[in-house]
C-alpha cells in the first residue's frame, strides 16, 4: 500500500506541479490566471497519442510535434483570450475569456478525438509494477522542467528579461524590454510545459478529452498552496497534493478522497491566504 | 336545354379544372407513404450505436419497399441527425411532428435525448419506440405512446444479479460505479437489490472515472472479501484500469456488469489482452453464440438475410436487429389495419409477443417494457465476433 501511495502519488503530484508551473509561467508576464493550463496538459496526451498511434511518428518526433502543437495553442491563448482583456485586468475578464477558450479546446477535442479514453503507447518500455515508466516518467519530466526553468531564469538573458517583466512590467518597458514579445514567448513556453506534463503522463492518464478539466482543478491547487507565481511552491504543493490524494484514495476512497483534498486546500488557504511559500503583498492605500 | 358554345366552354373548363385540382389529391391519398421519423445520433462522439441502428433501419425500409411497401404504401424514413445533442433532438422532434407529419418515431437512441423529447411526443400522441435504458422513460400513465424495444436498466441489473447469485453462486459482492448521475443511481439500486435477495454487499463505492490508479478501490474490495465485482459505468477507461489493477494484484476475481465492459475500445487500454478474461458484460441471447460458435437459429437467419448487404463486422448485432425490428413493428401495425397514430399505439398494446430478430417483444396497455428479461444474459466481454458475443459460462 505504501509503495503504491508513493509511486502513484508522486507521479500524479508531478503532473499537478507541472500544470501549476504552466499557470505560473503564464501569470508571470501577464498577471492573468489562464484556465487553458489544464487543457494544454490534456492536449499533450491526446496529440502524443495521435502522432504516435495514428500518424505513426517515432516517439521523439511525436514529442516535438506535440510541443509545437501545444505552443500554437499557447500563442492563440495569448492573442485571443489574454491580450484583448489586459487593459481591464481589474475586472477579471480573463476568467471568462480563458475559460471560454478552454471549453472550446475541450469540445473540439471531444468531437474530433472522441469522448472515450484512448491508449498512449509505452515510450521506453522500462520498469514494471511500482517502478513502471508510467510512474517515474512524470517525476523525471517534472525534475527536468524545474531544472531547465531554473537555468533559464538565472543564467540566461532571456530568462532574466522574463523575470524583469514579471517583477514590474512598466519598469521593464521603460528599460526597453519588448514586454509584449516576452509575454507571447512566455505563453509559448508555458504551453510547452503543459504539453510535457500531458505527454509524460499519457500512459497514466490516457489520451482523454476530460483530463483537461481535472488538470485545471488539481493543477490550480498547488499554485494556491505554494503561492501564486512561485514555481518552487507549485512543485512542493503539487507533490504533496498527489501523495495526499493517493493516501486518501486508500483510506477513505471514492468521492470522499476529492472531498478530503479540497477540505485540506480550504484549511491551508484559511490559515495562510498567500500560500505556504508566497509572501504577503502590501496594498497601496 | 340547348348546348351553346359558351356553356360548352364553361363546362369543359370546369371539368378540366376539377381534374387538375382533384386528381393529384386522389393520387396522393392512394399512395401516401408511411413516414417513420428516425432520431439518430449519426455523427459526433456518441454516433457508433446510431450508425449500427441506421443499418437495420435502412435494410428494413429497403426490404419492405422492394416487396411493394405495406398495403401499397411506401416506407419513408425521415432521418434527422441529432449528434447526441438533446437540443437538436427536441428541434428535430418538433419538425417531424409539425412539418413532416410522421406517423411514428423511432429513437432517439440515448437516454439524455430521450428524456428531453419523450414528453413532447407524448403531448402529440405520436407512437414512439426507443432503446433507451433509463427506467423512468417508460411510464404508461405519463407517456402512453412510448414503448421500449431494449431492456431497461432494471432488467440489466436483474440479469447481472441472477448471474452472480445463481450461476456463479457467490454471496459476497463488491459494487463499483462512476460518479456520474447514472453511476450513482445504478450502484444504489444494485446494492438494494442484492441485499433484498440475501447477498452480502461487502463493498460499494463510486469512483471518479478519471482516477488514474484503481489499486486503492480494488484493494479495499479484496480486503472486504469480495467474490465478484459488479461494475456500473459507461467509462471504458475506468473499466480498463480496473481490469489492469486486478491483474497487477494477481487477483482472479470475476467482473460482471455494464455492457460497455465489452466495448472494443477497452482492448487498446489493457496492459495485456488476458486482463480482459473473466469479465462478463450484459448481453442478449439473440446476440450470443455458444461454445460451438453457433448463433440461435433465428439470429443466423438474419445474418444470412443481410449477408453482402449490411456489414456486421464493425458494429453490434443488436443495434442492427433492433433498428430492423422497430421499422417492422410500425409496418406490422399498418398491415394489421392501423390507420392513425392512435391505432398504431393501440395495436402495439396488443403485441403478445411480436417476434423480432433482436427479441420477442410483449406489450400491454400497462407495460411498455417489452423485452423479455430472460433473454438478457451475460456475455464473455472479450469475445466479440461480428457484433455478437460468447455466452458467459454457466448458461444452458
Amino acid at each position: 500500500m505504501l509503495g503504491s501511495i508513493i509511486a502513484s502519488g508522486l507521479a500524479m503530484g508531478a503532473v499537478y506541479a507541472l500544470i501549476g508551473i504552466t499557470y505560473n509561467t503564464m501569470f508571470a508576464t501577464s498577471r492573468v490566471m489562464s484556465f487553458t493550463a489544464g487543457q494544454l496538459g490534456m492536449l499533450g496526451g491526446v496529440l502524443g497519442s495521435l502522432f504516435m498511434l495514428k500518424v505513426g511518428l517515432p516517439p521523439w518526433l511525436a514529442f516535438i510535434a506535440t510541443l509545437l502543437g501545444c505552443a500554437v495553442v499557447g500563442l492563440v491563448t495569448e492573442l485571443v483570450a489574454v491580450r484583448p482583456v489586459l487593459k481591464s485586468l481589474d475586472q477579471h475578464l480573463y476568467v471568462l475569456s480563458t475559460l471560454a477558450l478552454a471549453l472550446m479546446i475541450q469540445q473540439v477535442t471531444a468531437i474530433e478525438w472522441g469522448t472515450e479514453p484512448q491508449p498512449f503507447p509505452r515510450l521506453f518500455n522500462v520498469g514494471s509494477g511500482l517502478m513502471d515508466e508510467k510512474f517515474w516518467l512524470p517525476v523525471v519530466a517534472c525534475a527536468l522542467v524545474v531544472l531547465g526553468l531554473e537555468y533559464l531564469y538565472r543564467r540566461t538573458l532571456v530568462g532574466m528579461a522574463f523575470l524583469a517583466v514579471a517583477e514590474d512590467n512598466f519598469a521593464a518597458r521603460a528599460l526597453g524590454l519588448p514586454e509584449r514579445r516576452l509575454r507571447v514567448w512566455s505563453y509559448v513556453l508555458a504551453a510547452a510545459i503543459g504539453g510535457i506534463a500531458g505527454f509524460a503522463s499519457g500512459q497514466l492518464m490516457l489520451a482523454f478529452f476530460a483530463n483537461g478539466t481535472l488538470l485545471n482543478f488539481y493543477g490550480f491547487v498547488p499554485v494556491a498552496l505554494g503561492g501564486l507565481g512561485n514555481n518552487r511552491g507549485a512543485l512542493i504543493g503539487g507533490l504533496a497534493l498527489g501523495l495526499f490524494q493517493q493516501a486518501a484514495n486508500f483510506t477513505v476512497g471514492g468521492v470522499f478522497s476529492s472531498i478530503a483534498v479540497f477540505v485540506l486546500f480550504i484549511v491551508v488557504l484559511l490559515a495562510v491566504p498567500q500560500g505556504l511559500f508566497g509572501s504577503a503583498t502590501a496594498r497601496r492605500v | 336545354m340547348s348546348l351553346t358554345r359558351r356553356n360548352f366552354v364553361l363546362g369543359t373548363s370546369a371539368i378540366a379544372g376539377a381534374a387538375i385540382i382533384g386528381a393529384p389529391r386522389y393520387a396522393h391519398a392512394a399512395a401516401e407513404s408511411l413516414r417513420i421519423g428516425w432520431l439518430a445520433a449519426l455523427t459526433g462522439p456518441s454516433s457508433a450505436p446510431g450508425i449500427g441502428f441506421d443499418r437495420g433501419v435502412k435494410f428494413a425500409a429497403d426490404s419492405l419497399n422492394a416487396a411493394g411497401g405495406v398495403k401499397g404504401r411506401k416506407i419513408e424514413i425521415v432521418t434527422r441527425d441529432t449528434q447526441g445533442d438533446p437540443t437538436k433532438a427536441v428541434n428535430a422532434t418538433q419538425e417531424m411532428i409539425n412539418s413532416q407529419k410522421v406517423h411514428a418515431i423511432w429513437g432517439p437512441t440515448n437516454s439524455g435525448e430521450s428524456l428531453a423529447v419523450t414528453p413532447i411526443m407524448a403531448r402529440a400522441g405520436i407512437p414512439n419506440i426507443h432503446p433507451c435504458v433509463i427506467d423512468t422513460l417508460i411510464d404508461t400513465k405519463k407517456f402512453p405512446n412510448a414503448f421500449r424495444i431494449a431492456p431497461s436498466n432494471g432488467q440489466w441489473d436483474d440479469a447481472v444479479r441472477a448471474y452472480c447469485l445463481k450461476v456463479l453462486k457467490v454471496k459476497k459482492i463488491a459494487i463499483i460505479g462512476d460518479t456520474t448521475g447514472y453511476g450513482v443511481t445504478a450502484v444504489k439500486a444494485c446494492v438494494a437489490n442484492f441485499k433484498r435477495d440475501g447477498a452480502d454487499v461487502v463493498y460499494s463505492n463510486n469512483i471518479d472515472a478519471t482516477q488514474t490508479d484503481m489499486t486503492p478501490d480494488m484493494t479495499r474490495a479484496r480486503n472486504a472479501g469480495a467474490e465478484v465485482i459488479v461494475i456500473w459505468s459507461v467509462s471504458t477507461g475506468m473499466e480498463a484500469r480496473l481490469f489492469n489493477a486486478r491483474a497487477e494484484m494477481n487477483w482472479d476475481v470475476n467482473f460482471a456488469g455494464h455492457p460497455s465492459m465489452a466495448s472494443g475500445e477497452i482492448r487498446g487500454l489493457l496492459a495485456k489482452p488476458q486482463n480482459w478474461d473473466k469479465v462478463y458484460a450484459v448481453g442478449y441471447r439473440s446476440c450470443s453464440y455458444g461454445t460451438d460458435g453457433k448463433l440461435p437459429a433465428k439470429s443466423q437467419e438474419f445474418v444470412d438475410k443481410v449477408q453482402g448487404k449490411v456489414s456486421l463486422d464493425d458494429t453490434l448485432f443488436w443495434w442492427v436487429t433492433a433498428g430492423y425490428d422497430a421499422v417492422n413493428m410500425v409496418a406490422q401495425a399498418v398491415r394489421e389495419g392501423a390507420g392513425s397514430s392512435k391505432d398504431i399505439i393501440a395495436y402495439w398494446n396488443t403485441l403478445h409477443p411480436y417476434a423480432g430478430y433482436f427479441g420477442n417483444y410483449t406489450y400491454t396497455a400497462e407495460e411498455h417494457n417489452g423485452y423479455p428479461t430472460a433473454d438478457v444474459v451475460m456475455s464473455a466481454a472479450n469475445s466479440a465476433k461480428h457484433g455478437t458475443f460468447l455466452l458467459a459460462p454457466g448458461y444452458v
